[in-house]
């Protein structure tokens, strides 16, 4: 099954929900496909006018363009998710994918598709990693039947 | 780059003995067609994608629960990101955090492995003389 993870660039949920045997659904794929395309002159700097109404799919006119531009790359993946798994807190979710409106908007799309999904909290010790690999794991292995 | 083609992060954990010159020579004695880069954190492996698919399979036997992998989205040299031409490395402050958890998701995944109950303990309730304690303690301050 295909899994949609956040934060969407996860080394860790990407290894993972691999190693459990199914398709993550990354934003690193998403841009691959960008920026290795020749119809961009200098991608990802620019975006094309398919960009633009992709976002306007996810968000409405009136919201912020950095938002907007985001989900135009996030949105075709929720879109084709049929799980997903949230890592809420993670200490790296600054920069790119640091928007919390858009990550907000992300978390009720995911939602409103009422496919399962699993949310967990970034481990910061030994204990709660184990914790949160064995949910992993089985929501991962719940998934086959 | 064709669609086919497919970059990927190879990652060890801090707490693995493998090297990434290990990983470099094995993917070199499995003679298949892949670019290989050596990276301070393991390697960087670029193909087609069962190519890399199959290299990643076999790379994964030497040490199963510390080497991690994800795709990446820029090509190996990639101008915009390569810091031999003065590329932007916007991603590298999470791969180094993720990259220092990596021992602490080892003993899950070793944990998950032999089917051992992991669960936090727990939480109790705060007994009502302690709280009184700590009520006091700022009350005073």
């Amino acid at each position: 099954m295909k899994v949609f993870i956040v934060p969407p660039n996860s080394l860790i949920l990407f290894d993972l929900v691999e190693r459990f045997g199914h398709q993550p659904l990354s934003i690193m794929e998403a841009i691959g496909e960008k920026v290795n395309s020749k119809e961009i002159e200098s991608p990802p700097l620019n975006v094309t006018v398919d960009d633009v109404k992709k976002g306007l799919k996810y968000a409405g006119i009136e919201v912020p363009s950095g938002i907007r531009g985001r989900l135009a790359v996030y949105g075709p993946l929720i879109d084709e998710a049929e799980a997903a798994i949230f890592m809420e807190d993670a200490p790296y979710m600054f920069g790119c994918v640091g928007c919390a409106r858009t990550n907000e908007l992300v978390k009720l799309l995911v939602r409103k598709r009422k496919i399962p999904l699993l949310e967990l909290e970034y481990p910061t010790s030994e204990e709660e990693a184990k914790v949160v690999v064995k949910r992993v794991k089985e929501f991962l292995e719940g998934l086959k039947k | 780059m064709s669609q086919k083609s497919e970059t990927r992060y190879i990652v060890i954990a801090p707490s693995s003995s493998i090297t990434p010159d290990q990983i470099t020579r094995f993917i070199h004695t499995m003679a298949v067609d892949v670019q290989i880069k050596e990276t301070c954190f393991g390697v960087i492996v670029q193909g087609e994608r069962q190519v890399v698919a199959n290299v990643l399979t076999e790379v994964r036997k030497l040490d199963p629960n510390r080497l991690f992998s994800k795709v990446r989205g820029y090509p190996i040299g990639d101008g915009r990101r390569c810091r031999a031409e003065h590329g932007s490395r916007p991603g590298f402050t999470q791969l180094e955090k993720e990259w220092k958890d990596l021992p602490m998701f080892e003993v899950g995944l070793n944990c998950a492995n032999d089917g051992k109950i992991c669960e936090l303990p727990k939480r109790k309730k705060l007994p009502i003389s302690e709280m009184k304690r700590i009520c006091e303690e700022v009350c005073e301050q």
